[in-house]
Order: structure tokens, then sequence, then C-alpha cells
């Protein structure tokens, strides 16, 4: 994915103009227009796949990344997709459409090596996520629902890196924090969190309710139990399913970067019915997916 | 135990001559306490006429009752005195329904009334017909007993299975009877959950389903309406939410109730910080500083998240905060917690403004002033239609005036619609104007051709 996205040798006409839009710091970048133009096809009677495939085929590197994410490992689909109008077929419209959120959502915000990394790491935990909410949800959570949320789950960060010079030393702060909650840490030192302000990114790029809830609480550790309305349990399996998968990645890479699973992995696997003997398993079966595309 | 007789000796008869043939009776299925078809019976009936009404087309409704309240009365006078009070009731369901209805008795205090060719509204009709009817005092001895009911009603639909038609009006008077009794519930209308879990009635649900379609297909917008000052300048824009599809709008007032309910309200609040916060930044950004001003909730205001939402709204629009005004809802000054005094004050803090809207009508009230950080004022517009020829309105108004000025706030009439109100207004002090008189609420694009059109002339 990184190197069709930050390949600047083909630059499709729309990523040129998304990429303006997002110099201009006008903050959050808006929603895309391409994700409207596949939203009114899709509220036809009879959506003509041939024409979105045009439009999203017009943007090389779109598209690229389209066919990449139809053929990842949690779609399980038998044979692979090689085009634009067969990824549009095998995923549906509507996962089209927040796929390409998702790939867009990293193009919007200037490259830089931090970025690079921060985007890698989202993408790693939204394929893992799409692949845990087949395998232990149940069929509770749609697998794509669980993979949007894992590329959406964190992009308030880049948004306040780009407005708060001293953002990266509260989120350093935040990391190492063992006892009170990530956002307590960002609400101390600057005015809101990055729950909060990707949930609003989310709603206005007219992200589904239950993701943009998901987003807002993914680090309350007592909304994952309490059994509440709200955020409803398909907002709460979002994060507990993208919370395990960063788990499961950091255990398998020996690398912890955060002390969130000490914080929300007791109520996560409780609610995911899963004990802590069976971890090692879920990430034994889960290592090619870990490792796949990295 | 002694028990008081029934007044009713044709009652009382009866209740002894049905016990003493009660056995030949229950072999057919008959209920002996009152006559009518027994548990077993009735499920054979229904059976019968599902099958009539597909045959012949004809709709078939049931309704199932239920007294309130029988329990206490076999409490104090004994389960004898319980069924003189059943007998009484089956009597007026037979008289009631004049026909209209076969009836059973399943047992205990419930009862089933089976309606052939009877349609929705008046299978509705004959249910509260017959609640009318057992609401009616009945007369046990020296008391006066107050039955009610509850009453769940079914209409069988297409292919359904009878056993599951009658338990839908089953389920439908278990809520009627959770709802507290004495009432009528059709089945289909009885709450279920919608989509963030929340209990909600078929009509709210659906307005939910259209609120979630409006939420992830860009169903909301935001209309703008001037303000404007006596002097030409434009005050600010309030933004108007505006929810659905351009042809099929959801009124305001069907669906803010249901985002309140569902909790919606606060999301949709957030939505509007942000289009409207954005507006602001794309007005300055074409040359024209405007403030925009944005209602929010309640439910926003009393959350602790308040103020994070905003600073996020605030920081994602990359706006100049002293062009943001928060309109606030008077049914906040029903209680100003701690919490809603410490977001408005951040609120100040952050450079926004605050008016207090709808003010001098409802919960609003002088000893709120002093509670609020407000810079803006916006009279009722209850005040603005009975202008100029209401003295004493008039009067009102100016001390109003004359006391948010003195708060340093500005004021600003909202409703106005006459050339003679806006001299009334003028006399009486207040700053800008907002009404149909200057301009309707109009889209973004609208109100970019409002302004050329107006610098034109």
């Amino acid at each position: 994915m990184t190197s069709a996205a930050g390949s600047p040798a083909n630059p499709a006409p729309s990523v040129d103009a998304l990429l303006e839009t997002s110099m201009r710091d006008i903050g959050i970048p808006p929603r895309p227009t391409i994700l409207d133009r596949i939203a009114t096809e899709m509220q036809k009677d009879d959506p003509d796949f041939k024409r979105l495939a045009t439009i999203i085929g017009a943007d090389v590197s779109l598209s690229a990344s389209l066919i990449k994410t139809a053929n990842s490992p949690f779609f399980g689909f038998r044979s692979r997709v090689r085009s634009v109008s067969e990824a549009l077929m095998v995923l549906g419209l509507d996962v089209a459409s927040r796929a390409i959120a998702g790939i867009i959502l990293r193009k919007v915000f200037p490259n830089s090596l931090h970025l690079e990394r921060f985007w890698d790491a989202s993408a790693r935990i939204a394929r893992l996520s799409g692949w845990l909410a087949q395998k232990v949800t149940d069929h509770k959570l749609r697998p794509d629902d669980a993979y949007t949320f894992g590329l959406f789950r964190d992009c308030g960060i880049p948004v306040l890196l780009k407005r708060f010079p001293g953002y990266e030393k509260v989120l350093d702060q935040a990391n190492r924090e063992t006892d009170r909650s990530f956002t307590a840490i960002e609400d101390a030192q600057i005015p809101t969190n990055h729950a909060m302000v990707g949930c609003l990114l989310a709603q206005s790029w007219w992200l589904p309710e239950e993701t943009c809830l998901a987003i807002r609480h993914h680090h309350d550790a007592n909304v994952l139990e309490t059994p509440s309305i709200s955020p409803p349990l398909t907002s709460r399996y979002r994060i507990a399913i993208a919370q395990f998968a960063e788990h499961l990645i950091q255990r398998h890479s020996g690398l912890s970067h955060t002390n969130e699973w000490p914080k929300l992995g007791p109520g996560c696997l409780r609610l995911l019915g899963i004990t802590e003997e069976e971890v090692d398993g879920v990430l034994a079966d889960a290592i090619p997916v870990i490792e796949a595309e990295d | 135990m002694h028990y008081p007789s029934p007044v009713n000796s044709k009652l009382s008869i009866s209740v002894h001559s049905q016990r003493k043939s009660s056995k030949d009776m229950h072999a057919k299925g008959i209920d002996p306490t009152t006559g009518f078809l027994d548990r077993g019976e009735c499920l054979a009936l229904t059976t019968r006429m599902a099958a009539q009404a597909t045959q012949t087309g004809r709709p078939l409704a049931s309704l199932w009752i239920d007294l309130d309240r029988l329990k206490q009365v076999n409490e104090s006078f004994g389960h004898l005195g319980g069924d003189t009070v059943i007998v009484q009731i089956a009597e007026r369901l037979r008289e009631k329904s004049g026909g209209r209805a076969e009836w059973c008795r399943m047992g205990g205090d419930e009862f089933v009334g089976l309606a052939t060719d009877c349609d929705a509204a008046h299978a509705l009709q004959l249910a509260h017909d017959v609640l009318q009817a057992i609401e009616t005092p009945l007369r046990f001895g020296e008391f006066a007993l107050h039955p009610s009911a509850s009453i769940g009603v079914a209409l069988l639909e297409p292919n359904e299975d009878p056993f599951a038609f009658l338990e839908r009006a089953d389920r439908a008077m278990s809520t009627a009877k959770r709802q507290g009794g004495g009432r009528v519930v059709a089945s289909g209308d009885e709450p279920v959950p919608g989509r963030l879990g929340i209990l909600l009635a078929r009509e709210e649900l659906e307005i939910e389903n259209r609120l979630h379609l409006a939420l992830e297909n860009g169903g909301l917008t935001l209309h703008y309406q001037p303000i404007i000052g006596f002097d030409g300048r434009i005050e600010a824009v309030e933004a108007l939410m505006r929810c659905g599809a351009s042809n099929e709008l959801i009124p305001p007032g069907k669906f803010i109730p249901v985002a309140e309910k569902t909790g919606l309200v606060i999301r949709l609040g957030e939505w509007s910080l942000l289009a409207g916060a954005r507006f602001a930044r794309d007005l300055e950004d074409a040359g024209r500083r405007t403030k925009v001003a944005i209602n929010v909730s309640r439910a926003q205001l009393v959350s602790p998240k308040f103020t994070q939402a905003l600073h996020a709204a605030l920081l994602c629009a990359n706006v100049n905060a002293e062009l943001i005004e928060l309109e606030l809802t008077e049914s906040l000054f029903m209680d100003i917690s701690e919490t809603v005094q410490s977001n408005l004050r951040a609120a100040r803090d952050a450079g926004v403004g605050l008016a207090i809207d709808d003010f001098g009508t409802g919960y609003s009230c002088l000893a709120n002033l002093k509670d609020i950080p407000a810079t803006k004022l916006k009279l009722d517009r209850a005040f603005v239609t009975v202008l100029p020829h209401d003295r004493r309105a008039f009067a009102v108004v100016k001390a109003m005036t004359q006391l948010g000025r003195e708060l340093g706030m500005t004021i600003v009439a909202e409703g106005v619609e006459k050339i003679e109100q806006l001299d009334s207004l003028r006399e009486a002090g207040v700053d800008a104007i907002q009404g149909y008189i200057h301009a309707r609420p109009m889209p973004e694009e609208a109100l970019m051709n409002w302004f050329h059109e107006r610098k034109a002339t």
C-alpha cells in the first residue's frame, strides 16, 4: 500500500486535488468527492459499476490500493482480484466505498516518515481486525466494519500532530501512562483529544454512526463492559477487536509502544469471550495475516 | 370469611347457575364463570376464523384484554369477589361489542375477542369502546371498584400462523400494561430496539433509520438566516439544521424528539458545530468575516465532553473562535449545573460568543442572566409578533433590552416580519433583527448569492 500511495511519479488528478486541499491547512480534510460519486451511484436502483470503475480507474494509485484491499486475506475471496471492476464486484459498493475512504484518508495528510510508520501500523491493525472479526466475534461484527474502524481509529492523531507542535511529546507521555486513560493525558495538556477529533472527522466523512462512536470511546475502559446503550454493542466490538489486534501484533513483534492492553485488554477479552489462555492460539493462527504485505 | 354480597342479584344467580353446571360446560370448551369459550376452544376458533379470513380476504382482528389490578380485588375479597368482577366485565364485553366479536376467556383475568370483517380502524374503535365499558365504576357491596384493562390489538397478516397472530395481540397487551395499563396498544406499535439499542415506537424507529441514513449519506445540511443590525451591518448568520434528502426533509419537530431519545442529538449537534465552523472559515476565506451562530442542545451542554468537542470542531475547521457563536436553547435553563457553567466558561475563554435563544418565555428567567456569561440576548418572537400595537409587550421588550445592555450584551429580536415591528424595535433599543423581513433561512450557495446581491444594491 505504501509504495502505491506514496508514489509521486503517478499523481492522478483527484489525489493531486486532495493534497492541494489539505495543504491549504483548512483543518481536517473534507470528505473526498469520489465518495459522493459512489454514494450517488449506490442510491440508484441499478448502480452502474462500469461508470464507477472508470471514475476510480482514473486514479492509478487509488485503483492499485483498492485492488490490494480486495485481495486482503480477511475478505477470503478464492480467486485474486485483478481490476477495479472486479474489486467493486467482490467487495460490493458499500464495502468498497469505506475501503476507498480508508485509502484516501492516508493520502490526504502530508507525507512524512513519521506518518508513514503510523499509517502502516493502522493498516496492519485494520487487516488483522477484519480477520479477527470473522474468527472471534461469531458474526456479531462485519469484517469490513472492523477493517474500516482499524483504519480510522487513530485518524485524530495526524490532525493533532499538524496543529500542536508539542503534541508528539503528549503522545509519548500518553503511550507510557499505565494508570490514567490515554485521552485523559491528552485532555490535561491540549484542549481536546485524538478520539474526539477522529470521531468528528469520521462523522464529517459520513462514516456509520457506530464507527464514529467507537472512535470516540476507544480509550474508555469503562464503556467496554458497561451494559449501557451508548455506545452500542457493535461499537464496543469494534473497539475490542482493534485493541486485541494491536495487542497480537505487539506480542508477535515483541515490541510494545503502548500501555493500552493492561488497561483495556481484560475488558476486551471478556467482551469477545476469549480467555487469556486462548490468546496464544489465536496469535498462532493470525501470524500469516500479521506478516502479510509487510 | 365474609364476602360482601353482589348487589346485582341477576349476576349472583348467574354465577350460581353457571357454577352448578360447570362440569358440563367445561366439557364443551366453555368457561363456566363467564359462559365464554375457554382457552382451548379459543385456539381452535382462531384457527377456523383465520382460515376463513384467508379464504374470503376479509380482515380478522384479535383483542387481548387483561384486567388491571384484579389481583388486588382477589386479595381483598377473595376469589369469589374476583369472579364476580369477571362476570360483570364479561357481561360488559358482550354488551358493548354487540355481536361484533366472539369472546373467549383465556383464564384468570384475560380475555380474547375475535372480530371478523374488522379492519385496523374498526378494531381500535372496538378496543376503545370495550375499554370505556370496562372502566365504568363497578359496585361491589358497599364498595365502588374502578376496573381498568390493558388491551392489545392485532390484525391477521397474510399467511400468518393463528398462534403467532394471537401472540402478537398478547405482546401488544403486555406493552399496554408496561405503559401503566388503562390503554390500547396495536401490535406493531410496541417499542422495539432501534439501531443504537434504545426502545422506540414504530414511527420513531422509521425516523431513527432516516436519521442514520442522513448521517451516513450526507443527508444533513445547514441553512443560514442572516441577522442584520439597524446600522445595516450583518451581525451574524444563524445555522439551522435540515435533515433528509431535499425532496423528503424530516421536519425538525419530528426528528428532534427522536434524536433526543436516542442520544443522536449530541452527534447531530457536533456535526452542526463542525459544519457551521467550516462555513465560517469558508466565509472568511471568501473575504467575508461573518459570525456563524450554531445551536447547541441541552444534551450537549450537560456533557463533560462538550468542551473537547467544541475545541475539536474549532480545530478541525481551523477557524477563528471569535467567528463562532453558540445559541443556547432555553430548556437549558431548567437546571444550570456546574458542568454546564464550566462548559460555558470554557467556550467564552476560547473566544466563542454565547447567545441566549428565545429569551423571555418558557424556562428562561432574569435570574439566569447573571449565571451565564452570554454575549447576546435573542428576544423570543412572541414579544415581536404583537408589536407595535401591544404597548405592554413593547414595555417588556424595552426593559429586557436595557437590562441586556447593562450586562454588555447585543440584543436581537427574532421572528420580525413587518415594517411596523422594525420601528418599535428600533425605538426599544434593539440592536439587530432576524426574520423573514430580511431573509429566510437558505442554503450556503443561496446565502452567498444573497450577500452579492445585497452588496450590489
